[in-house]
């Protein structure tokens, strides 16, 4: 009972987290997106670890729209970084996922005392997507979507890259689903990919998924994300 | 051509299961030929066609299929000719579809049914002519149907000895393949429509060249997750169908796309050899289902498509690669049932 | 409202189980519905015979 009631503490936390940078890539202004962290609706506890949850998207509007964060937003996402660090054994996507916040603070947040150089922001293989199924991969994909930025490289970026057709295949397959978030976080991803094939109709495709699933609001931040893409210049 | 010997490697494991799919789907076939057989409300005016002739027809065309595709002295190829006699016996040897005409001059099925029946070799030369006749009417060409169906019928005509009433690639522009539509738009209705299209346009999967390149990349390029979704859904009829697709493009799909497929199917597969058409069949069948759990009507066409798929993905791997081309019975002409 | 320091309790409690489940979660099942067929409005009924068979003739009126 208790964990549960935590679970959907943390869950809804996430939820209005994930509205507020909606709001801010919608709007443009990057304070809205710190609401949820500054206005004292959660703890600290469950407020950083909603951060280590959406993870680098939580600073997406800075990225995107170049804006530097707030202060208190940027105190907090550096505390989600500290206080969640993967376990050793920890899934790939975790880690992974770990290593975009830390890649985030490093674009965003280029202070005296931003991440520490010792090692922590050395990049993670991608060994673990080698030979890996298509819907394995989209599935992966999608859950790493915050690694999906203009002119990022790293290891999953690159796989990425190298499979178009299959990552269009997981969209499709997401859409048949009805897993909207995997479905908007793999559009994110094709939006990034040379070598889509045409006929998948990516554009319809983002407009169907809001559609159907863009009442929540975490599809609805990586179809913003999709939207802003192909127009964003990163810092 | 290296390109295919070098899959046909890759495919040998793979081989094994699909031939066990197809061996014993049609053992569950020939133990249930009787079901094929016409009744007495084959030509009454309130008999259900989708109960009598359709089944009929398709068992004719999967046999007239699997026949073209397997060696002549490969027991399958025997048993599937024994089923193609048992099924023109039903007709009277053919001569069922003139007294059909009689009856329904304009019904668009009784042809369809006799081009499968064609493209095995049996004809009725009669019926070919008076077929012809109704077929250079305007009221025939502009039939009201679906434009899946509507290829269908000019394929009809071709292997019928009947000059088609329209061009094949109109046609095909008007159905849903043909539009290369956002694959994600699939559904089961949308999958039974672009199955049929290519049925058609292959003459059943005898002839690669008949898809256009583009509708062949389209299809190479999204099978794969129409493949995954049926066969999550449990709609194994379907699925069987895809993979008969998938078997008779220009260049096949990656093998271990299909090879996941396979497995699935097999996995659906009773020990009598009947496959059910959906996971609802499943359920009906409860947790502990014998090895021929299914009505009829629940399994007959998923099963007949099952051996047709593994007859095609077998050929179409097999060492000398014309080989489905090799066999002599019914020539380049083939067949079709009713769609569905 | 909570407590906070019920929450960062609970918080603490659970943080590892949650966090890693949320960061790296299970594909959800395939829902699969497809569309219906009605039979265009003002068909007779047992319009699902039309494609294979020819309609049953109207009652004429008058």
């Amino acid at each position: 009972m208790e964990q549960s009631s935590t679970s959907a503490l943390l869950q809804g936390t996430v939820l209005d987290l994930a509205s507020d940078v909606v709001s801010a890539l919608r709007s443009g202004d990057h304070v809205r997106a710190g609401s949820t962290l500054t206005g004292g609706g959660a703890g600290e506890g469950v407020a950083r670890a909603a951060v280590r949850v959406l993870g680098a998207d939580t600073l997406l509007p800075s990225v995107l729209l170049g804006v530097p964060p707030g202060p208190g937003q940027l105190a907090v996402f550096k505390d989600a970084v500290a206080a969640h660090p993967p376990r050793d054994d920890a899934a790939p996507a975790v880690v992974w996922s770990h290593w975009a916040m830390t890649r985030a603070l490093r674009r965003t947040g280029p202070s005296p005392d931003g991440p520490p150089s010792d090692g922590t922001g050395a990049e993670p293989d991608a060994r673990w997507l080698d030979g890996a199924g298509w819907q394995f991969l989209t599935h992966q994909l999608a859950v790493l979507a915050p690694l999906a930025l203009p002119g990022e490289e790293c290891a999953v970026t690159r796989v990425a890259r190298g499979r178009p057709v299959d990552v269009a295949r997981g969209f499709v397959r997401a859409v048949r689903r009805r897993d909207w978030q995997q479905a908007a976080g793999a559009g994110r991803w094709l939006t990034l990919l040379d070598g889509v094939p045409d006929t998948l109709g990516l554009e319809a495709g983002l407009d169907f998924v809001r559609l159907m699933g863009g009442s929540d609001p975490r599809v609805a931040l990586q179809l913003e994300a999709a939207r802003l893409m192909p127009a964003a210049v990163l810092l | 051509m290296s390109g295919r010997d070098a899959s046909v490697r890759d495919a040998r494991v793979r081989d094994v299961s699909v031939r066990g799919v197809e061996e014993a789907a049609l053992a569950w076939v020939w133990a249930h030929r009787d079901r094929f057989a016409l009744g007495e409300d084959a030509l009454a005016a309130d008999g259900q066609v989708n109960r009598t002739w359709k089944p009929l027809g398709e068992l004719t065309q999967v046999c007239a299929s699997v026949a073209r595709c397997t060696p002549p002295d490969d027991p399958l190829h025997t048993r599937v000719s024994e089923l193609l006699d048992f099924a023109w016996q039903q007709t009277h040897r053919g001569e069922l579809f003139p007294l059909m005409q009689s009856l329904e001059p304009f019904a668009t099925y009784p042809l369809e049914v006799y081009a499968a029946f064609a493209s095995a070799g049996l004809r009725h030369p009669g019926y070919e002519a008076s077929a012809a006749v109704v077929a250079r009417t305007r009221g025939w060409r502009l039939t009201e149907q679906y434009p899946t169906r509507r290829l269908g019928v000019l394929e009809a005509e071709r292997r019928s000895g009947i000059p088609p009433h329209g061009g094949v690639p109109q046609a095909t522009d008007r159905t849903w393949l043909g539009g290369l539509p956002e694959p994600w738009t699939f559904e089961r209705a949308a999958g039974y429509a672009l199955t049929h299209v290519v049925f058609h346009l292959t003459d059943w999967g005898s002839t690669a060249r008949g898809v256009p390149a583009d509708l062949a990349e389209y299809l190479l390029h999204w099978l794969p997750p129409w493949l995954d979704t049926c066969l999550d859904a449990r709609m194994y009829d379907l699925s069987c169908e895809l993979l008969a697709v998938a078997a008779s493009l220009p260049r096949p799909p990656e093998q271990a796309l299909l090879e996941d497929a396979w497995q699935r199917v097999a996995a659906a597969q009773r020990g009598s050899g009947a496959i059910p058409e959906e996971g609802a069949a499943q359920d009906a069948a409860g947790p502990d289902p014998g090895p021929d759990p299914y009505d009829f009507t629940d399994c007959y066409h998923s099963t007949l498509m099952a051996a047709f798929a593994a007859a095609l993905t077998t050929a179409a791997t097999a060492p000398p690669p014309d080989v489905r081309h090799a066999a002599p019975l019914g020539g380049q002409h083939a067949g079709q049932g009713a769609p569905g | 409202m909570p407590s906070k320091d019920k929450v960062l309790e609970e918080v603490t409690r659970t943080e590892n189980i949650d966090i890693d489940a949320a960061l790296d979660p299970a594909e959800p099942d395939g829902v699969f519905r497809d569309s219906r067929e009605c039979a265009a409005l003002a068909l007779q009924s047992g319009g699902t015979n039309l494609l294979l068979s020819p309609p049953t003739p109207r009652p004429k009126k008058g």
